[in-house]
């Protein structure tokens, strides 16, 4: 290498940053996460007005047939949406922390 | 562990969903991105922004991205195209304009002489030339690399570096002692 291009060097050096950034990472990182985690929000979002949609439409013929078995579904289906939501709530519970151990 | 093996490992890992192994390889390049983008834009805050733009775009197309092939180099691609976007609408901007422009008068006049010389003919640069110089002189890539970095024809790519470094040169008031 040449002495002018020492120079040069020198000059440009001037505007490098630091090998090791974590501030800058860590900004990059937390960007991305929320732009995941709005994807996924858009992602359920749209799911579920699919499902409300798809609801709507076959109402006409989901409501007498519900209507007719109601009585004797009533505790059973109690029961389910009971377990369900203790699914879903120790489910998501469980999948924390995974995911911080991991 | 090469650091070419270390990224190849890193990519794998990413393309397979690890975010803990991205985060590892925007540790790794974010000094070559950062540096390269200062000296093709000229402005530090814009390129810090655009750095982390960067980086938002990689993540999903990592996917894409073939087994061996360079990490900075494809980071430096994607950091130059959103350089170019980011000069477009700037021009379009001329309010946003001035205040880059008196950012950069500003951070001039702490520079020295020479710093100063030297960022006044990087500026002068054509944009080409200018990312050709800022890879090649300032960032130790090859030519290759560059011209796959910037997908320009390797030809250009040398005969970019050579003026731009006669350019250079001579703002500086230096001689070529190479020639």
């Amino acid at each position: 290498m040449t002495l002018a291009e020492d120079r040069l060097k020198a000059l440009f050096a001037q505007d490098e940053p630091s090998a090791r950034d974590p501030a800058f990472s860590t900004a990059v990182m937390e960007r991305l996460a929320r732009r995941r985690w709005l994807q996924d929000l858009a992602f359920l979002g749209a799911l579920s007005g699919l499902g409300g949609l798809a609801l709507w439409a076959a109402w006409p013929v989901l409501q007498p047939a519900l209507a007719a078995v109601s009585g004797e579904l009533a505790p059973a289906a109690f029961g389910l949406a009971v377990a369900l939501s203790a699914v879903a709530m120790l489910g998501g519970q469980v999948f924390h922390a995974q995911s911080a151990e991991s | 562990m090469k650091v070419e093996g270390l990224d190849e490992m890193l990519v794998a890992a990413a393309q397979a969903g690890s975010s803990q192994a991205f985060s590892r390889l925007v540790d790794r390049h974010q000094q070559a991105v950062r540096a390269f983008l200062r000296r093709a834009c000229g402005d530090w805050a814009m390129a810090d922004d655009l750095a982390q733009e960067t980086f938002l775009a990689a993540w999903p197309r990592i996917g894409r991205l073939k087994a061996g092939a360079s990490v900075r180099a494809w980071l430096c691609g994607i950091a130059y195209r959103k350089h170019l976007t980011a000069r477009r609408s700037a021009a379009r901007s001329r309010v946003r304009d001035e205040a880059w422009q008196a950012d950069s008068e500003a951070t001039r006049d702490a520079a020295p002489a020479d710093k100063i010389a030297l960022d006044r003919a990087m500026a002068a640069l054509p944009p080409d030339q200018r990312a050709c110089v800022a890879l090649c002189l300032a960032g130790d890539f090859s030519h290759a690399e560059a011209a796959e970095a910037l997908d320009l024809p390797l030809g250009t790519v040398k005969s970019h570096v050579a003026r731009g470094r006669a350019r250079l040169f001579a703002a500086l008031g230096v001689e070529d002692d190479a020639c």
